[in-house]
């Protein structure tokens, strides 16, 4: 008896914490709706395969990665450094996917290579601050993870799939391309609370700009590693 | 068939990424040594992202606009004092649209 009464209370606030996952990721949707529907519209018009352009959206899962990979297609550049430049451009998923992967720890693995298609910047972002909240074990973080991303996926993926079908024409003079970069500032306004973290964004900010130029579309990479090396020198000197 | 190829191969990679840490971090602790860089993954990706996507174009540094500047402050401003994004996402826009307006 008491054990269907816990499962109830479990079920629910199960639920709750995954409404609450999806709500905090709003201000990311927000942001990534309108590239969207850009990269939908650009495959909708391209002379690609649009079975494969639309394949790649749910198959790789990240908007700058799909974009490139996308243009180099169209663009006839060789397929090797196409699939570089874009893993490259993925690399850093790598860094989310370290630092997401303590928190399911207690999960099997199956849930655990469910839960890891979904792993990206956004994710990452939103999920982690809550977590280290501490007040939720591992059924109540799968919970608020499954939330999150399942709101962020779909958005993501229905966006695309509008704009290649049906176009989409998005007045130009409302900027909506800068509700990407404002929704992430957001999250920078609130991550950079100590000096090292601080001094992480600052060279990230520096090294993306002045590496612009790098090969291979590898200067994000390049800019998150030194960010989080400068910060950890700073970490341990200060 | 070169298209499929690419997409299913850069798919792939991608997943191998994100699976990887998800895999092997399984009951155990990670290593103390890796705890202390991983605190810094979000500021430091945020940074290098928004940089590319505000201050770089085409490959080569770019200054922004003041309409963009003014948006990125005052939404960083806003998020800072409420803690909310959807304001600083609000109150940024509505900054840009202004300053457009004003400088055409």
């Amino acid at each position: 008896m008491t054990g269907t009464v816990r499962d109830t209370t479990q079920a629910t606030s199960s639920r709750a914490l995954a409404r609450a996952g999806a709500r905090d990721m709003t201000p990311m949707v927000i942001g990534v709706v309108p590239f969207g529907l850009a990269v939908g519209a650009m495959m909708g018009s391209s002379g690609l395969d649009p079975w494969a352009a639309a394949v790649s959206a749910p198959l790789i899962l990240a908007g700058a990665a799909q974009l490139t990979t996308l243009q180099m297609l169209e663009a006839g550049s060789n397929p090797v450094v196409i699939v570089v430049s874009a893993l490259l451009i993925n690399l850093r998923i790598l860094l989310y996917s370290a630092s997401l992967a303590p928190w399911f720890a207690g999960v099997r693995l199956r849930t655990r290579l469910l839960l890891a298609t979904s792993v990206i910047d956004q994710t990452h972002f939103v999920v982690v601050p809550r977590f280290e909240q501490g007040d939720l074990d591992h059924r109540g973080r799968v919970a608020y993870y499954t939330g999150a991303s399942a709101w962020l996926v779909s958005a993501w993926l229905a966006s695309q799939l509008v704009a290649m079908v049906v176009g989409a024409e998005l007045p130009e003079s409302a900027r909506l391309d800068m509700a990407a970069p404002l929704a992430l500032i957001g999250l920078l306004a609130k991550s950079v609370g100590t000096r090292p973290a601080a001094l992480a964004a600052a060279l990230g900010v520096a090294v993306a700009t002045m590496g612009a130029g790098l090969p291979l579309h590898s200067a994000t990479l390049v800019a998150t590693v030194t960010g989080i090396t400068v910060a950890v020198v700073a970490e341990a000197t200060s | 068939v070169t298209t499929w190829l690419v997409v299913l191969a850069v798919g792939l990679g991608t997943y191998a990424f994100r699976a990887a840490m998800f895999a092997i971090v399984g009951a155990r602790d990670v290593p103390a040594w890796a705890q202390r860089p991983l605190a810094y993954v979000s500021p430091a990706a945020l940074g290098a992202l928004v940089g590319g996507m505000l201050l770089t174009a085409h490959g080569t540094a770019e200054v922004p606009g003041l309409a963009e500047a003014g948006a990125v402050i005052v939404s960083f401003a806003t998020v800072r004092r409420s803690g909310n994004i959807a304001a600083g996402i609000a109150t940024g826009f509505l900054t840009l649209w202004a300053i457009a307006a004003v400088t055409g």
